[in-house]
């Protein structure tokens, strides 16, 4: 019974093991196909879109209302200190700072990194990236690389919507519906919220892009390699592993950056 | 040079983690002819594929490709080696985003610097030779199984290989275009003088296509050499492969039933 327990420790340890090597390959592979052919541009462009473009819609729908319950649980904690004129300084800085980043790039591994991995990991079971690799064409330099490049364009802009559309809903709650002075809201904001702040959420945002793409075509590239099996419950397995693998490692790395940072 | 093997393999032994999947298995490519790798399913003849299109690392044994061992290739040694080679894979690994002519295109837009109004006219003329000109902006959702393997092979032949891998070219085809994919492959080889390599358990085609044969059965090779060969072969595998004759059941009732019980021995008294 004991063997059995440190037999399937041991080999859980060695899995895990070999999964961070592994990891630790590709993201080499990622970025040296940043110097590699094929010819980028276009399929950069076009990943701009789908990740950008596509997700503005999302973005912007939970970044108003991220906004709004911010300016509601605002008001009504600072009004409890009698602060109500450092609503719009709270509402910024929790969206530049921690909010608008990390929740940006966790709406774009909902939207796009799951597509991302589906697409790469149909690409695997149905031999596509072997075809790749007969063609001499290296799949990293093919289908990740453009997608990197798109992401570090999008999901800091991405970021700055966010973080503006965040705080208009925070002003219309506080300010139009809950009759806070709109000047103070306003004043209060530019005061407080400094380069370094702004700093913080584009260094954060750059990191969240590159860890999104990063897990996401890691789960696709590799789907079905493990246990040598390649059917579409691989892919769905893959999937939602991408999409948790990549909300808590932004979580996680929020803290670690944020705690760098301040 | 030209009369030494293009590939050749010395006791190559292949896994899949602790599982042993090929053994020593030597044999040769020949250029410019028409070598069939027969087998029932699972003998192992798509992992000697995959060593050979260099997607499998030779874990033990050697692989050599005009006497230079691939275990000692590097990355660009290896990438020189794909540039020379086609492959047409068995569901024809079209890239599902892009239509038929695009995906034929890719190899030469990635590999050569010629004019994208060049491309599109080598891409039209690699789908004529396959028959599929009027399918070219198609999406490969919107081709047959016949089609896409087609429109594979035009992907394959879109650098003009010295050597060209097909998987199970016939498998899942009407009769019809079976036939016209044989053809195709016999006419590459006598008017490219290509040197072609192709998976199959079709016997009808192997037998029409083939210069040499090699026959597989559990990882090993039973026999090879040429179409007539194979044929006057007596081992009663090969024999049994040739005549399409079912394994017999060897399965004791009694065992049967004590796999069905995990093990357990079954006793049962029949009253008469």
């Amino acid at each position: 019974m004991l063997v059995d327990l440190i037999r399937s420790l041991g080999r859980y340890g060695l899995s895990q093991i070999s999964f961070l090597g592994r990891m630790g390959i590709f993201f080499y592979h990622m970025v040296r196909g940043l110097a590699r052919a094929p010819r980028k541009f276009w399929p950069t462009m076009r990943q701009v879109l789908f990740i950008g473009s596509k997700s503005l819609f999302v973005i912007s729908f939970t970044a108003v209302f991220t906004g709004m319950v911010l300016g509601l649980q605002g008001y009504y904690t600072l009004s409890r200190f009698g602060a109500k004129g450092m609503l719009g300084a709270a509402v910024a800085l929790s969206l530049i700072r921690e909010l608008g980043p990390a929740l940006a790039a966790i709406m774009v591994t909902g939207r796009a990194g799951s597509a991302m991995c589906a697409e790469i990991g149909i690409m695997r079971i149905e031999e596509q990236i072997d075809a790749l690799e007969c063609m001499a064409v290296d799949p990293h330099a093919y289908l990740i690389t453009p997608r990197l490049l798109a992401s570090l364009i999008a999901i800091p802009l991405l970021t700055a919507i966010f973080d503006v559309v965040g705080i208009f809903g925070g002003y219309l709650v506080g300010v139009a519906l809950l009759g806070t002075n709109p000047g103070a809201f306003i004043t209060g904001m530019e005061k407080t919220v400094e380069w370094n702040d702004v700093h913080m959420g584009i260094v954060k945002s750059l990191i969240f892009s590159v860890l999104v793409i990063w897990i996401c075509t890691y789960k696709g590239y590799f789907t079905g390699v493990d246990k040598g099996y390649f059917g579409p419950e691989e892919v769905s397995r893959a999937t939602t592993e991408a999409v948790v693998l990549a909300s808590v490692a932004i979580l996680v790395s929020d803290y670690a950056v944020t705690s760098i940072m301040l | 040079m030209s009369d030494s093997p293009f590939i050749a393999l010395q006791k190559l032994n292949s896994y899949y983690g602790s599982r042993q999947i090929l053994h020593e298995i030597e044999c040769t490519i020949p250029r410019r002819k028409i070598t069939v790798i027969m087998g029932i399913s699972g003998c192992g003849k798509s992992t000697l594929l995959r060593h050979l299109i260099g997607l499998k690392p030779t874990e033990a044994g050697e692989m050599s490709i005009e006497g230079k061992d691939v275990g000692t290739f590097d990355e660009s040694d290896m990438r020189a080696y794909r540039m020379r080679m086609g492959v047409l894979f068995q569901g024809g690994a079209l890239f599902n985003s892009l239509t038929v002519a695009q995906n034929v295109a890719t190899p030469l837009k990635v590999h050569t610097r010629l004019a994208d109004s060049t491309i599109a006219i080598m891409a039209a003329i690699k789908l004529h030779l396959v028959g599929l000109t009027g399918a070219a902006d198609r999406m490969p959702s919107q081709l047959s199984g016949g089609m896409r393997k087609r429109a594979g092979l035009a992907r394959a032949l879109a650098m003009d290989p010295e050597i060209l891998f097909v998987d199970e070219p016939s498998s899942g085809l009407d009769p019809i275009t079976a036939a016209g994919l044989d053809d195709l492959i016999l006419e590459l080889r006598e008017t490219l003088g290509m040197t072609i390599v192709v998976v199959t358990h079709e016997l009808e085609s192997a037998f029409r296509i083939a210069d040499q044969m090699i026959v597989m059965d559990a990882g090993k090779i039973l026999v090879a050499g040429a179409p007539e060969e194979i044929k006057s072969n007596r081992d009663p595998r090969v024999v049994q492969f040739l005549e399409r004759r079912a394994d017999e059941r060897r399965t004791e009732d009694e065992s049967y039933m004590a796999s069905l019980l995990g093990g357990r021995k079954v006793e049962c008294e029949i009253e008469e």
